[in-house]
């Protein structure tokens, strides 16, 4: 098993109206169930913080900083025994469509 | 495992989303709409995800209250330190303690009102007037407006751009009016619900959910303004007209989605119960002046009440139409006296009298003046003269339902003259 982060990427939420947004909560619900022990976590980031280039540069605040389509959303850390098998889990998440997402292994290989 | 509160209550988001932008626009000032309304869709994003992983909490509102509260409190910091770096500050002089004050359970109806104030200023259009509260006061999606309103996206997301700047250049206060323009405004405000509830009544949307949605919300905003001013006559005359035409709502359309004209309803589908609440709010709006609602609250009342289309009391409606035609001067008024005309003194007579209405600037455009001499006709068995006045109809741009029937009844046309000659 390896565990990989899926980079959520864009704004598609935040056109969601607050009907569509309570409707989408039983599809997630449904996803995460499904992949069962193969979720490990996840987490939503707010679209302001702070951006740093180099220690002489000053330290750019508030944000966001990038284009909307390039901004990150959020992050899920999921385990499988490939890539194709995180590519397969990511391509069921409701997510999908409202954000990009990026599978991207982590580089410590899981000890078990 | 089912958990005790694994659902939801219908449009719990739709709910908070109204009550949570009105109070934190309390908080920020009518010129920062915006603002609120991103907060309190980060907090409703924040939700979906939380509790799609974890349980959902005993008590939503609170949580969602919580939320939304901690993120206005970051903004007013963040903003703060933008104001100190000299950057352009926008936000108002609100203070921390205040922000546990705004969403006390009675000051959420308060600053409900406030927002329906805002939304219905009298410097903004009326357009933008009823996109406005659909989407701050109602918690419609830029989709669902346009919609709502049978327009497009892009033209919403404009129509609300420009609301919300003339709000801030108007520099209008998030209040309620006091004494005499009070009465003015409680004027515009009634007039923004009556054609938001138009809209969703009237409206040729393909989208019948939407439409009976837009109506529930015109009603449950009218419901707040008389339970806040009770002594303002004009709004539960207002509301009782609402609830007469809601009762009819689902024997208007037919299992197939086409409309069920007015003569051909199966009465037994009108709503008793929204019926008899109807006829209290009229019996509450009884007052020393007479409005344009309280007629047509009596018209629709009187409808409500006859027992079969043959019986209904045609010359009381038409002595009604008669004064709301004094009241509030509409072509369409002198349309329908002319139809009404028809139960009075018969087809003929009132076929001269649309005669004269095609002079009419804009009766001569609208499509339901010819469908109506058209259906005329036909009842006189003018099978060729109905199938012409059909045809202009259907060239004046008619809903797709009411089109389809226009379709339905020249095709009727056909088949009698094939089978007559």
């Amino acid at each position: 098993m390896q565990e990989f982060l899926l980079i959520l990427k864009g704004d598609g939420m935040n056109h969601l109206s607050p009907d569509e947004l309570q409707n989408i909560m039983s599809e997630y619900k449904t996803w995460v169930n499904t992949i069962g022990d193969k979720y490990i976590g996840g987490q939503r980031l707010e679209d302001n913080g702070a951006f740093m280039a180099s220690k002489t540069d000053e330290i750019v605040t508030d944000g966001p900083f990038l284009e909307p389509k390039e901004i990150i959303a959020g992050f899920f850390i999921i385990q499988a025994k490939s890539q194709d098998e995180a590519n397969e889990i990511a391509k069921t998440s409701p997510h999908l469509g409202l954000y990009q997402i990026e599978v991207r292994p982590i580089a410590m290989p899981k000890m078990d | 495992m089912v958990s005790k509160t694994d659902q939801l209550i219908e449009h719990l988001f739709r709910e908070e989303y109204g009550k949570l932008v009105a109070s934190l626009t309390r908080f920020f000032g009518a010129s920062n709409i915006s603002l609120a309304e991103d907060i309190v869709q980060e907090t409703l994003i924040a939700a979906s995800e939380h509790w799609s992983v974890r349980e959902i909490p005993d008590n939503p509102t609170g949580w969602l209250v919580q939320v939304a509260k901690r993120k206005a409190l970051n903004e007013l910091k963040r903003n703060k330190v933008i104001q100190r770096h000299g950057s352009e500050g926008h936000l108002t002089e609100a203070t921390e303690s205040e922000i546990g004050t705004i969403f006390l359970d009675n000051e959420i109806k308060d600053n409900q009102l406030r927002m329906m104030f805002t939304c219905c200023h009298p410097g903004l259009a009326t357009k933008s007037q009823i996109a406005l509260t659909l989407k701050t006061l109602c918690g419609f999606g830029i989709k669902e407006v346009a919609s709502a309103l049978l327009t497009n996206e892009s033209t919403i997301n404009k129509r609300l751009y420009r609301a919300k700047s003339d709000i801030r250049d108007l520099g209008a206060a998030f209040d309620i009016p006091q004494g005499k323009e009070l009465k003015q405004r409680l004027e515009t405000v009634n007039l923004t619900l009556y054609l938001l509830f138009n809209e969703g009544y009237n409206s040729t949307s393909n989208d019948s959910i939407i439409q009976k949605e837009m109506c529930l919300e015109a009603i449950r905003l009218t419901k707040l303004l008389c339970e806040h001013f009770p002594e303002h006559k004009k709004s539960f005359a207002l509301l009782s007209l609402m609830y007469f035409h809601a009762a009819r709502f689902e024997a208007r359309i037919d299992d197939k989605g086409t409309i069920v004209l007015f003569e051909d309803q199966d009465r037994s589908e009108w709503s008793k119960d929204l019926i008899s609440l109807g006829m209290g709010f009229l019996q509450k709006s009884i007052d020393s002046s007479l409005s344009s609602y309280h007629i047509e609250a009596g018209i629709a009342a009187e409808h409500c009440m006859a027992e079969s289309f043959e019986t209904t009391d045609w010359q009381s409606i038409f002595n009604q139409y008669k004064l709301l035609e004094k009241v509030k001067p509409n072509p369409i008024i002198k349309l329908n006296l002319a139809i009404i005309q028809s139960k009075l003194e018969g087809i003929e007579a009132s076929l001269a009298q649309l005669d004269l209405l095609t002079q009419d600037k804009i009766l001569s455009t609208y499509h339901l003046l010819p469908a109506t001499q058209g259906i005329f006709h036909m009842k006189i068995k003018n099978y060729q003269a109905a199938i012409d006045y059909l045809e202009k109809a259907a060239s004046l741009g008619p809903s797709d339902s009411e089109c389809r029937i226009i379709e339905s009844r020249i095709a009727e046309c056909r088949k009698k003259l094939n089978r007559s000659t």
